[in-house]
């Protein structure tokens, strides 16, 4: 049984990673992988975006599927599926044997953590991203391990193919190939607080050295949540009497689960990975649908249960203590990605698992830190000096899992705005300097350009009249990508850039009469 | 042969050497197709006012021989569709590449440092698909194989340019026409920001003079300039069809500086009007006047 679930976990593993790798651009306009599948099974986004923003994509009812399978069979999700589970379990495996099994019986505290999110959502705060398994694994995997995976990659060929060792360069260029066409990204993705996002993701794994799957047994909110479903499943275990309580089976149990108490069995810890059947000296242990449960009661206390509660709900006017939420007080660098909606709206639905991030072409997409007020913290940014955001590119729509960006159609993307690009003009070459450049009009993308130039005459410092040609941002036309800003050639603070104003998701922060939110919905 | 016969025969290929390369290739034109200078060729089919053009100058296997690694460079800058006429027709660059491997060409390379994401030029410009199909090898630019040039221009002293370009045995330019703020027009000339490294957009300082300084050092074996669909209006990037004109015709000439300021004509302007043009021909780089020029116009 143990050889099958390895199996099994390791496809779910592999299915996952694969979809991870085909999160990018090809060229084409649809990325051809359905890549946020793993999200749309996620029953635990699905239950608090149901409550924070009483609506949800519709692919997010596959997450029943995940609540009948464990109504059916208990946690197999965690078990059997999970790729961060797995993860988890590869990790636990490096444990010294022969250090002993101390269980710290801290299980309650998933379920504190779980009430928590549920009562924020239930107030309209989302906050499940930050610890959802799936939203975790693959922010973490987005945002730094691959980028780190890249560049030490890339280190290597580069090492080898500034060596010139004549046959050697030709074998790691042959593999350097072969890799950029399998698994490595088409360019060096580079983010903010990589390191400290990776730093947390590998502090999860090493909780592994500190106590078996000790993320899955006493942190995961997805957990808790099948848990709570788990305690009804159908698929019963039981101990024969030939049981000698020899422990062999505790000390292989995944969850923590208590498989040696027998009748006070744990079943919302038990990862239904079979491995106490498996081990079982007596074989008394089996798995079946007939006969009776009997397991464990599960009581987390009255007043924890309320008191998590309160922290939910006491967390969302503490974190909306911010002026950023005060008409036109959102910090003027927060870009969100084309589609996105009404920042409030979009906080309710964003659980930053950092898809768009990965998907973003130009690699503009950033997380932010505190740019949106904690509450919105490793949400989507953009930032034009890092990439802009490509004219006919509407990737990040087609893989936002909950709807925070929508999904746009080209047509519609070319007309949504961003923000609105201004020239600053003791920084610009024409204006300033005397000096021609019209690098900014020739990106702009909009059919008829955003960017004009204004041919006028100014003096050197000679006194010589030079003809230059002065770039002028029409407000009507400009759309905010931000290409100009990413190619301006005067480094460091461009002499063209974004802000949010104008942005058509919303409605106060604009600056021409009659634009904003009724001109684009 | 005797010493005196062998001195001469030294003497006047060492002559012959020293010619400018477009001087020379101008001569060999003479001598193969009856002194044509510029193919100027008009037809609903891409792939057939290529061949004619082509057989006009003298025919593939002037340009291409036998085991011949030659670089194909079309504009793909940017993320555009054909029809929008932002970047070269796909069937032009097809029609380019079937003749080289018909002359022998061992193989194939595309490339272009593009302003859009790479991958959406290359895919959405149809000509990866295009040309892929065809065998020819579409690489994205590696930035490793930039390496500085010492062009000793006017403008540009060094510059990172693309070393696959120069290892090539031949080198054919497929630019397409289109406006352009600054240049007014960007035809093959300008084609050739393409193969530069670095911060490439600031030589919008001095563009007239960079792009001559390119062609001192780039020395195409052919240009085909397509015309097949030309930008009027909003260049480089477009985006609108108004801004688009149909004209069916590619100009085909050895001469890069010759084309550029034919493919004036078709805006409207001469050769002149543009100042890398008129710089160009002043430096002896090539000849603008078209009078001075043996253009056969021929309709497919």
């Amino acid at each position: 049984m143990r050889n099958l679930r390895r199996i099994v976990q390791g496809l779910f593993l592999l299915l996952f990673l694969f979809l991870f790798i085909q999160t990018e651009s090809k060229g084409v306009d649809e990325l051809g992988y359905p890549v946020k599948l793993f999200l749309d099974f996620d029953p635990l986004i699905f239950l608090t975006t149901v409550l924070s923003a009483h609506a949800v994509a519709k692919a997010f009812y596959l997450s029943i599927v995940v609540i009948a399978l464990t109504i059916l069979l208990g946690r197999v999700f965690c078990g059997w599926i999970c790729p961060l589970g797995t993860l988890n379990n590869i990790v636990s495996s490096l444990r010294k044997k022969r250090t002993p099994a101390v269980s710290r019986n801290w299980h309650k505290a998933k379920y504190y953590i779980l009430i928590f999110l549920l009562a924020s959502s239930l107030f309209t705060l989302q906050l499940v991203g930050i610890m959802d398994p799936l939203s975790l694994l693959i922010r973490s995997l987005s945002l730094s391990i691959y980028p780190a995976f890249n560049g030490a990659a890339r280190a290597v060929f580069d090492t080898i193919y500034s060596s010139n060792v004549k046959g050697l360069v030709d074998v790691s260029e042959f593999f350097y190939t072969l890799f950029k066409k399998s698994i490595l990204a088409f360019q060096q993705p580079l983010y903010y607080q990589g390191a400290l996002i990776g730093a947390l993701f590998l502090g999860i794994l090493a909780l592994n050295l500190v106590e078996k799957r000790f993320w899955c047994r006493y942190l995961c909110p997805l957990g808790a949540l099948l848990g709570v479903f788990s305690r009804s499943s159908l698929l019963k275990r039981s101990v024969s009497e030939g049981c000698t309580s020899c422990g062999a089976c505790d000390a292989v149990c995944q969850g923590g689960a208590a498989p040696d108490k027998k009748e006070e069995w744990r079943d919302a810890e038990c990862f239904y990975c079979l491995n106490c059947d498996d081990v079982c000296p007596e074989n008394a242990i089996s798995f079946g649908f007939a006969g009776k449960k009997t397991a464990a009661v599960m009581d987390l206390g009255r007043r924890r249960v309320v008191t998590s509660m309160a922290a939910g709900a006491i967390a969302v006017p503490l974190l909306r203590t911010s002026p950023l939420l005060k008409p036109g007080g959102p910090d003027q660098k927060l870009l969100r990605p084309p589609g996105s909606l009404d920042e409030k709206e979009f906080l309710k639905r964003c659980v930053k698992c950092g898809e768009c991030m990965k998907v973003c072409i130009t690699n503009g997409l950033q997380p932010t830190l505190l740019e949106a007020g904690l509450e919105g913290i490793w949400s989507p940014l953009l930032v034009p000096r890092i990439g802009y955001c490509e004219y006919r590119c509407t990737l990040c729509g087609q893989v936002c899992p909950t709807g925070a960006i929508r999904r746009l159609e080209q047509k519609e993307k070319a007309k949504v705005r961003i923000g609105t690009a201004m020239v600053d003009r003791s920084r610009c070459l024409p204006h300033a300097h005397a000096t021609p450049c019209i690098v900014c009009e020739e990106v702009c993308p909009t059919p008829k350009k955003a960017i004009w130039l204004d041919k006028v005459t100014v003096k050197d410092r000679e006194g010589k009249e030079v003809i230059v040609e002065q770039p002028r941002v029409d407000l009507e036309l400009c759309i905010g990508c931000g290409i100009c800003e990413t190619k301006c050639p005067v480094l460091g603070q461009p002499a063209i850039h974004v802000t949010s104003i104008g942005e058509s998701r919303s409605k106060e922060n604009q600056l021409l009469m009659n634009s904003g939110i009724d001109k684009v919905y | 042969m005797n010493r005196r016969d062998f001195l001469k025969a030294a003497a006047i290929a060492g002559a012959g050497l020293s010619l400018p390369h477009t001087f020379n290739a101008l001569i060999g034109s003479a001598e193969a197709a009856g002194s044509i200078d510029l193919a100027v060729v008009s037809g609903a089919s891409p792939a057939r006012i290529v061949a004619a053009a082509i057989d006009a100058m003298g025919g593939i296997k002037r340009f291409v021989a036998r085991g011949d690694i030659v670089v194909v460079k079309p504009n793909m800058g940017f993320d555009r569709t054909p029809e929008y006429a932002a970047t070269t027709n796909p069937d032009v660059v097809a029609a380019v590449v079937k003749l080289c491997f018909e002359a022998g060409a061992k193989k194939v390379k595309i490339f272009d440092r593009s302003v859009n994401d790479p991958r959406r030029c290359y895919v959405q410009s149809g000509i990866a698909g295009a040309a892929g199909a065809l065998g020819a090898e579409v690489s994205y630019i590696d930035e490793r194989k930039f390496k500085d040039f010492s062009i000793k221009g006017e403008a540009l002293k060094t510059w990172p340019l693309y070393t696959e370009l120069f290892e090539a045995d031949k080198v054919i330019n497929i630019p397409i026409a289109k406006h352009h703020s600054r240049a007014k027009l960007t035809m093959s000339m300008k084609n050739w920001m393409g193969v530069m490294g670095g911060s490439r957009s600031m030589i919008h300082q001095k563009l007239d003079e960079s792009l001559v300084d390119l062609a001192l050092v780039i020395k195409p074996t052919l240009t085909i300039l397509d015309a097949v669909r030309i930008m009027t209006a909003n260049g480089p990037q477009g985006g609108s069809l108004e801004d688009v004109k149909r004209l069916d015709t590619v100009i085909v000439g050895i001469d890069q500086v010759a084309v550029d300021s034919y493919g004036a004509t078709l805006f409207g302007m001469r050769g002149g009007d543009l100042g890398y043009v008129k710089k160009a021909a002043g430096r002896g780089l090539g000849v603008m006047d078209l009078s001075k020029l043996n253009v056969q116009k021929i309709a497919v």
